[in-house]
């Protein structure tokens, strides 16, 4: 068995690689694998937001994401950088740069690029999403 | 061992962010000791243009950066001399960054590499 990373840039609003990143989250933790860490970068970090509002009848990638982690204990890490520049923030870097309120899904962690480059070294495989 | 990171660089600048945000990737991971390959291959050779001034597009110049690719120790800065040809690109115009070379020998430092990213 091996454990896996993902890297996840897709635009969970206007494409489909966030849906097939779950698809194959789910995919590798039924037949065994581990997963370790789903690292969110680029567009990727929007789906972080606990405010993310599709209609009901349409898949909700935060909750879901958020369920499938809490489940099977991996962790959840939008970069910090990007995430602040696209209005994705936790109470600390709201207070830190005065913004007035904060939208992290609980189930995620704003954390630097070092988590990328540890979640490689710590994994047999690293897959990207874009 | 140290693993084995290449990092593909393969669109323009400006247009998407993709090219500065596998920067940063980039010097992280140089920070952690990985063995990193940057390679410029198709209109990511764009990338490397000197003199770039996007301050006119309201766009941050992220390619003095590439300078830094050496400092923090990337010593395999390789470019596909044949995209550069497709494109009527010739050295002189580049940043002084990386050096020319077929597409066989990217190919096979991709194919030696544990991890590849390209955004």
């Amino acid at each position: 068995m091996a454990t896996f990373s993902l890297l996840v840039t897709a635009n969970p609003h206007s494409s489909q690689g966030q849906f097939s990143a779950i698809q194959f989250a789910k995919s590798l933790l039924s037949i065994g694998h581990e997963l370790k860490r789903v690292f969110f970068y680029g567009d990727g970090v929007l789906v972080a937001s606990r405010l993310n509002h599709p209609p009901s009848d349409e898949y909700n990638l935060t909750k879901s994401w958020a369920k499938l982690a809490i489940e099977h204990d991996f962790e959840l890490v939008a970069c910090v950088t990007v995430a602040m520049k696209r209005g994705i923030t936790n109470a600390v870097e709201a207070d830190r740069n005065a913004l007035t309120g904060d939208n992290l899904d609980p189930a995620f962690e704003i954390s630097g690029l070092g988590q990328l480059t540890e979640a490689m070294l710590e994994s047999d495989r690293l897959i990207t999403f874009g | 061992m140290s693993k084995s990171l290449s990092i593909i660089f393969n669109k323009a600048p400006y247009g998407l962010q993709s090219g500065r945000e596998l920067l940063d990737i980039a010097l992280m991971a140089a920070a952690f000791d990985m063995d990193i390959k940057a390679l410029f291959i198709e209109d990511g050779v764009y990338q490397l243009l000197d003199n770039q001034q996007p301050d006119v597009l309201y766009m941050k110049n992220h390619s003095p950066t590439f300078k830094a690719l050496d400092l923090y120790g990337i010593e395999t800065r390789l470019i596909a001399e044949h995209d550069l040809d497709e494109r009527g690109i010739t050295q002189e115009q580049l940043l002084p960054v990386a050096e020319t070379t077929s597409q066989e020998t990217i190919k096979q430092v991709i194919s030696e590499s544990d991890f590849v990213f390209m955004l």
